[in-house]
């Protein structure tokens, strides 16, 4: 791809992504079920892309992401039917139920750093698996809980509690980028020990940014639930909400909001049109994909697109300032 | 002498332990030493790559059910034994582990540990959905004869066709101490995994050394899903575990340490037949796998932090 050619379709994709409070506001207006079933898919892998890498900044991945997006459904579900609350309210407890175990578990292994810190968020989703599988009555065992009532099936007020996922998970991830927590987590994720020795307090930043974002993923899980109406040990933890989020981010670029999110909106349509296409191993094309970002693009498409509209003024001036030598 | 002191209280402490189980349960002893075969068997070729090339690789137990896949359908088609399928399937996936690693892990050997990280962790994906694109979710197994072999003993009847997984990872252990010690690549490999740099001032070809350490790993454990085929149902989530598990016992084991991993493979395959004899507790028997690991990675983090 030549370099102009790139960096137009990079403005293309950007401008579409930052036209999208505006496209994702009129939708329910013009768009039929299925699109809005669609873009309701996006909007939850989106969150958690968007969430994923609010921890990501602080140099520690997440493996644990379909962990707690499963502690939201279970969350929500147990809400609405051991205690009766109505499902907005389920929502709301479903997040504080997930911040609540990130807080807990928080206080253990956010001491651990690099490989340590992802196998044992690994193995933080499985023990929450089995331990619901196991739970007995309470939680439905191995078939899981199924909710009587939804919020009114079919209706679009499933799509702005999507949307407003979405929008929770991106304030709150540019709240990140804008306040002490960016210096902070940028500071941890370079040079821990110098931040360390500069007054950071690390482990603050990091509980706040694991409960905050395990907030978020609680209440993702909780609003799919309501579309779902089934909350069961293997699909509610099932490692494509790990992996899709993951590969989202990659490709559309890390350390930022707006690479999740582009990453999100390409891989998200692409994802519901192959699992048409292919009913087994659909997902083989997130395995590749996260291979070819690694070794080719690691910084993702929109640091791909900041680095070549870097490289065009540079040139541009370069040339007009050439005459003058 | 403190640490000699130290083996001696472990020792003690296994016999008191062995010898319980031995009066109280001896079906959890057979049972567990079995299953600790497989699980050690997998993870020291891991431990192999783990402590030479420095490379996580968390597509480790895909690579071991790739291996079972070629061997079921190689096995089928030939109308041959799995046994006789290992050896031609070892080599076949140890060019296959040659080739990613010059595709991919080469070109990542200079990334962020976290980024090496995720691609093992993509190739893992890419490798488990191949499969599942091809042969869909559907669960194969072969039925053989041999694996009901059983003997009794007193009044006990156990089968004794598992053992055969610990013979592997005694071999296994026994095979890499002598190649890392004696053979003339083994003790380049072990020079490159202690210092790169080091060795390559020397003369030591590292990028070739990485290149053979990682086709080895992926030979064994390709070997190991050919002997893993006998006895289980294949699908394609059928390797994810055992990557998890290998890691999880390089962890406690530490960076190095082979004898380690037979011992804390010991410990969760006892622990995991112990809850298993329970008949309440056998729903949580796979929980305490990561206890364990939440623990031990735990106190060896804290025991680093003070170091």
């Amino acid at each position: 791809m030549s370099n102009r050619s790139s960096v137009a379709l990079g403005l293309a994709v950007f401008a579409l992504a930052a036209a999208l409070p505006l496209l994702s506001g009129i939708l329910p207006a013009i768009a039929g079920p299925y699109p809005m079933s669609l873009a309701r898919s996006v909007f939850t892998y989106m969150a958690l892309a968007v969430t994923w890498d609010m921890l990501l900044r602080s140099g520690q991945v997440s493996f644990g992401i379909a962990g707690f997006y499963g502690i939201g459904m279970y969350g929500s579900a147990i809400a609405m039917l051991r205690f009766g609350l109505p499902p907005l309210l389920s929502i709301l407890a479903a997040g504080c139920f997930a911040a609540a175990i990130a807080l807990l578990f928080g206080f253990i292994i956010l001491r651990l750093r690099a490989i340590y810190f992802s196998i044992v968020t690994l193995a933080m989703a499985e023990i929450f698996r089995i331990i619901l599988h196991n739970g007995g009555d309470f939680t439905g065992g191995a078939e899981g809980l199924i909710l009587p009532n939804l919020i009114s099936n079919g209706d679009s007020s499933l799509y702005w509690l999507a949307l407003g996922g979405v929008a929770l998970a991106v304030g709150a991830s540019s709240w990140f980028e804008r306040s002490k927590m960016r210096f902070a987590l940028t500071a941890i994720r370079n040079n821990e020990l110098q931040a360390k020795s500069s007054g950071i307090g690390i482990f603050k930043y990091m509980l706040i940014a694991f409960v905050v974002t395990s907030f978020i993923q609680g209440m993702i899980g909780g609003i799919q639930i309501q579309s779902y109406g089934v909350a069961s040990p293997d699909d509610s933890f099932s490692a494509n909400y790990t992996l899709l989020p993951l590969a989202m981010a990659l490709l559309g670029g890390v350390h930022s909001t707006i690479g999740p999110v582009v990453g999100a909106l390409l891989l998200g349509v692409v994802s519901e049109v192959l699992k048409l296409k292919l009913p087994y191993g659909h997902l083989v094309v997130y395995g590749i994909i996260i291979v070819l970002v690694i070794l080719f693009m690691p910084k993702g498409l929109y640091g791909f697109w900041v680095k070549a509209a870097k490289d065009r003024r540079s040139a541009a001036e370069a040339r007009r300032e050439a005459p003058h030598a | 002498m403190v640490v000699k002191r130290a083996v001696m209280y472990w020792l003690a402490f296994g016999l008191v332990v062995g010898v319980a189980l031995l009066m109280w349960k001896p079906m959890v002893l057979v049972y567990g030493i079995q299953s600790a075969g497989l699980y050690a068997a997998v993870a020291i070729p891991m431990a192999l790559v783990l402590g030479i090339v420095h490379i996580v690789n968390l597509s480790h137990g895909e690579f071991m059910m790739v291996a079972a896949y070629a061997t079921y359908f190689g096995a089928r088609w030939l109308k041959i034994d799995p046994y006789v399928a290992l050896v031609p399937v070892a080599l076949v996936m140890s060019i296959f582990g040659f080739i990613v690693y010059r595709l991919t892990i080469r070109r990542a050997l200079k990334s962020p540990e976290l980024n090496q990280l995720i691609l093992t962790f993509g190739l893992g994906i890419a490798l488990s959905q191949t499969v599942n694109l091809i042969f869909t979710s559907q669960s194969w197994k072969m039925y053989l004869d041999y694996v009901s072999a059983s003997a009794t003993i007193g009044e006990y009847d156990f089968g004794i066709y598992d053992f055969v997984f610990v013979a592997a990872a005694i071999l296994l252990a026994l095979g890499l101490r002598l190649f890392l010690t004696r053979t003339r690549m083994g003790k380049a490999a072990l020079a490159v995994g202690q210092n790169p740099r080091g060795a390559a001032i020397v003369g030591i070809d590292v990028d070739r050394t990485y290149a053979f350490v990682f086709a080895l790993s992926v030979g064994l454990v390709g070997a190991l899903g050919a002997m893993f085929l006998t006895k289980q149902a294949i699908f394609p989530g059928v390797g994810g575990p055992y990557t998890m598990k290998s890691f999880c016992l390089v962890a406690v084991a530490g960076v190095g340490n082979i004898t380690g991993i037979l011992w804390a493979s010991l410990a969760l395959g006892l622990a995991e037949a112990l809850m298993n004899s329970f008949r309440d507790l056998r729903d949580w028997s796979s929980i305490i796998f990561f206890i364990i690991i939440f623990a031990t990675i735990l106190v060896r983090s804290i025991k680093e932090r003070k170091a």
